[in-house]
């Protein structure tokens, strides 16, 4: 036999075995590849946070999550390779002794291997490529994210299979090398074989189930692949618990901060034009661009008092909230705190500037405020303001700060030279029209991506010498005739001015939580692929552990067991592995979930169910196919498994 | 004598393997009776059929044709699940390679046939006492298979193939691996089960226990014929 043919023909000969290190090699590729396709697609690159897409609130907990998940996909894959050259070893342990023992030399049977090592790999990651372009294309096309459907970025590719090559030579090199070098007689031991510990010390005739004794002691016996196999499987579960756990309580979440900000049940009275500048402000999940040019201004857009009149005449309707939408130009205004030590000045924030939009609004008759923090505007806090989180994180949060010039004459160093640089928009304040406003709170705002600024309209309506309000959203009566009340509404609206219009917001509130939910679904399926992995490497420890027990089981066959029995132990095995994986997974999941990833998580009792009733469900199928390997030797006869 | 006073009845049996294109004749038409509380030695030279005989008696294996039948019980009609029971409550066998589970220590290998049968604890321990005083191993309760010698764990072999008081006990070649030392031990156990009454049929080419025999058979070529003819 040629050098090159051996590991070829060694690899076609053991089919199964090589076809499952392909397809989890496959699938951990396939996976990480797929997430950094997707997330680089939607414009949420994994190292930068905020992009556009959405607020910046919004692209936070999703970034996080998509960074938090590449980590543990990655981390997964380094296991899974590490986990999967370490079966190759322990299935061939015998073989290089064997060949060893035919005065094979080292290096020859290393290059063996080696070479194996290297068409798995080679193999495993080439169809990883492939499968990641695919499920990307996939998602991309048949998912709801038609409007972001920009090339891949195929420099992502040689990246991910550079990487996984890497870790694949890495930690299959250093076992193949010890394997190379152990003596033949050291490779051809009982012992050595599998990985085994020697030394038991259970002792004494227990009365506890046989079937368990034999079960736990054979996997505590092959402890360095029980190890592997368990820190594989928790890292999956972490992995499984924070996409599924994570993406639920986060869909959730963030739903329920969009949902408070738009508000439910709300029609918009308005100017047609002003009605499409509106719906362009609110879809920008979508990708819709609103009017540059839009003059909010135009005397047209005013909503006239015979309306207002009319709109709070009319039954059915629960609350009429006026509000007054401007495109106005804002300074920051930099403030000061004072060091209770030194009682020296300490600059906060810079000296920015833009144009946003700044909504006037009667504090009174805004009824839910959504995700933020501070506090919404109140009629007793005249001269405040609330800015949206994309304005925070855009003019109001930098580490850059101008220090005071003053010299402290105990540091010799200027004063606020010593303290963090820092920014706090709750710490500061803004400039509009020349007046200056206290920031007292940031808000989490679908309108125009978080880009948004409310002050009273009181307020908006004295600096910029506009009398009148622009749109008004009117909470209908959830008790009331919607039907009934919405033709009421139009009625009224056509007959006083014809170019208004009533617009259900329902209608783009529905198409971006649709957004939302669909990015999360998509974080849900992300581990797909790795529990893929995951699973057929446990079927992998599986078939493992029934080659090393062969001899016991047609023993304990031969002896009156029935195929059930060795179906139990290995069943046994398999609910050891699988749910000592589980607690430590499950819980590493929760607490990352609930305590980093997700600020303020919306958790409710149906949540809890619907994601036991996932990790249940994955559990439960990752443990039916470890029985697979099980069921099917059960089925051999003792003869043939004896000899 | 009547059927019902025998043991093992074994009618017109054949067994053959199909090994890629070649099928390969292990069994060719073998009669046998065995009496209850009858001592049957099975000699022939290696290949002839002597495994295959035994592990057909005993339920591991199957014929390809032909009656076995087992204390009135005929066996190439059961399923595998009575086919286990029967191992396990009706047989005893030892192996000439003495087959211990690795995982097990040398009480635990003698008392998993009762736990299987779902005897009391107090019992099983009775046993297991009284099995390992047979055997002359009880100093050796504790100890894991791969700590003990060739013979003694084939005593353990045949303490576990006793823990349920099997009718019959089926050996493959027990002393086939063992020094003339270890060998005696164990044909002491044979003499004593023989001296208790119990059904035996053991492989072997050893003298001393050929020489235990009430019924002695050869085996050659898949043929059986009794040596006292």
């Amino acid at each position: 036999m040629s050098e090159a043919s051996f590991p070829v023909n060694d690899l076609v000969r053991r089919k199964l075995r090589t076809s499952l290190t392909v397809i989890s090699l496959t699938c951990s590729v396939a996976s990480t590849l797929f997430l950094l396709l997707f997330s680089e697609r939607i414009g949420f690159g994994i190292t930068s946070v905020a992009e556009g897409t959405l607020t910046h609130g919004l692209s936070v907990v999703f970034s996080q999550f998509v960074l938090f998940v590449g980590i543990l996909i990655f981390a997964v894959g380094a296991v899974i390779i590490s986990f999967i050259v370490f079966l190759m070893m322990a299935q061939r342990t015998r073989d290089f002794g064997l060949i060893k023992a035919a005065g094979c030399p080292n290096g020859l049977v290393f290059s063996y291997f080696i070479t194996e090592l290297l068409i798995v790999t080679l193999a495993g990651c080439l169809l990883g490529v492939v499968f990641g372009f695919v499920a990307d294309f996939a998602v991309t096309k048949l998912g709801n994210f038609q409007v972001y459907q920009k090339p891949p970025d195929l420099w992502l590719a040689p990246l991910v299979f550079a990487v996984f090559f890497a870790l694949a030579l890495i930690f299959g090199t250093k076992p193949l090398l010890d394997a190379a070098r152990s003596s033949p007689i050291k490779a051809l031991s009982p012992i050595q074989y599998f990985g085994l510990s020697t030394g038991n010390k259970l002792k004494a005739l227990s009365r506890s189930g046989i079937i368990f004794k034999i079960a736990s002691r054979s996997l505590f016996r092959r402890q360095s692949a029980t190890v592997r196999i368990v820190l594989l499987l928790s890292i999956v579960f972490v992995l499984l618990t924070v996409s599924i756990a994570g993406s639920i309580i986060a869909d959730d979440t963030t739903k329920s901060w969009v949902e408070k900000a738009t508000g439910r049940n709300v029609i918009v009275v308005t100017h047609n034009s002003m009605c499409n500048q509106y719906k362009a402000l609110y879809s920008k999940f979508l990708g819709a661009t609103e009017n540059g040019n839009f003059d909010y201004m135009n005397p047209k857009l005013f909503v006239s008092g015979a309306i207002l009149q009319q709109l709070n005449a009319t039954a059915g309707i629960a609350n009429v909230d006026v509000r007054l939408i401007l495109k106005e130009h804002i300074e920051e205004v930099r403030s000061y705190t004072i060091d209770p030590e030194t009682l020296a000045t300490i600059p906060i924030g810079e000296y920015r500037e833009g144009d946003f939009l700044v909504v006037g609004v009667e504090p009174e008759k805004v009824m839910d405020t959504g995700y933020m923090k501070g506090q919404f505007l109140n009629s007793s806090d005249a001269w405040a303001a609330v800015i949206g989180d994309t304005v925070a994180q855009t003019m109001f949060f930098t580490n850059t700060s101008i220090g005071p010039q003053s010299i402290n004459p105990k540091t010799g160093r200027p004063y606020g030279a010593d303290y963090p640089k820092f920014s706090d928009p709750l710490l500061q304040s803004l400039r509009l029209q020349g007046k200056t406003f206290r920031i007292i709170g940031v808000r989490s705002d679908p309108i125009n991506n978080g880009n948004v600024t409310y002050v009273s309209l009181k307020n908006l309506q004295n600096v910029t010498n506009v009398a009148n309000v622009n749109i008004v959203l009117v909470k209908l009566d959830p008790s009331a005739d919607r039907t009934v009340t919405l033709a009421q509404i139009r009625e009224k609206v056509q007959n006083i001015n014809s170019e208004f219009t009533v617009f259900e917001l329902d209608e783009v509130l529905n198409k971006n939580l649709d957004f939302l939910g669909s990015m999360w679904s998509t974080i849900m399926l992300l581990p797909v692929f790795t529990l893929t992995s995951a699973a057929l490497c446990l079927i992998g420890y599986m078939m493992l552990a029934v080659d090393e027990q062969r001899q016991e089981f047609a023993i304990l066959r031969a002896i009156g067991a029935k195929p059930k029995t060795i179906i139990f132990i290995l069943a046994i095995q398999s609910i050891i592995v699988l749910l000592s994986s589980f607690a430590v997974g499950i819980s590493f999941g929760v607490i990352t979930t609930l305590l980093i990833l997700v600020p303020q998580p919306v958790v409710t009792s149906f949540t809890i169910v619907e994601v036991a009733a996932w990790l249940f469900t994955a559990l439960m199928g990752m443990f039916l196919l470890s029985l697979v390997p099980a069921v099917k030797f059960a089925k051999t006869p003792i003869l043939k498994i004896m000899t | 004598m009547k059927a019902d006073n025998f043991a093992v009845v074994v009618y017109s049996l054949r067994k053959a393997y199909q090994m890629a294109d070649v099928k390969v004749e292990v069994l060719k038409d073998v009669n046998l009776n065995v009496a209850t509380g009858e001592f049957v030695v099975i000699c022939g030279p290696s290949g002839a059929g002597k495994t295959t005989l035994l592990n057909i008696i005993s339920g591991i294996d199957r014929p390809t044709s032909g009656k076995i039948i087992v204390f009135g019980e005929d066996l190439t009609e059961k399923d595998e699940d009575f086919l286990a029971d029967f191992r396990c409550n009706d047989v005893g066998f030892v192996f000439q390679s003495y087959n211990l589970v690795s995982t097990l220590t040398v009480a635990e290998n003698i008392a998993f046939p009762m736990e299987w049968r779902r005897k009391p604890a107090e019992e099983i321990e009775k046993r297991v006492a009284e099995l390992l005083e047979t055997v002359g191993l009880q100093h050796r309760a504790n100890h894991f298979p791969a700590q003990l010698s060739g013979g003694e764990q084939q005593r353990v072999a045949f303490a576990r193939a006793l823990a349920n008081d099997p009718q019959l006990l089926l050996a493959d070649e027990p002393t086939g691996n063992l020094d003339t030392k270890n060998g005696q031990k164990i044909t002491q156990i044979l003499q004593m089960l023989k001296t208790n009454g119990k059904t035996v049929i053991v492989s072997t080419h050893d003298a001393q226990i050929i020489q235990l025999a009430d019924q002695k058979l050869c085996l050659e070529e898949g043929r059986l014929a009794s040596q006292d003819e």
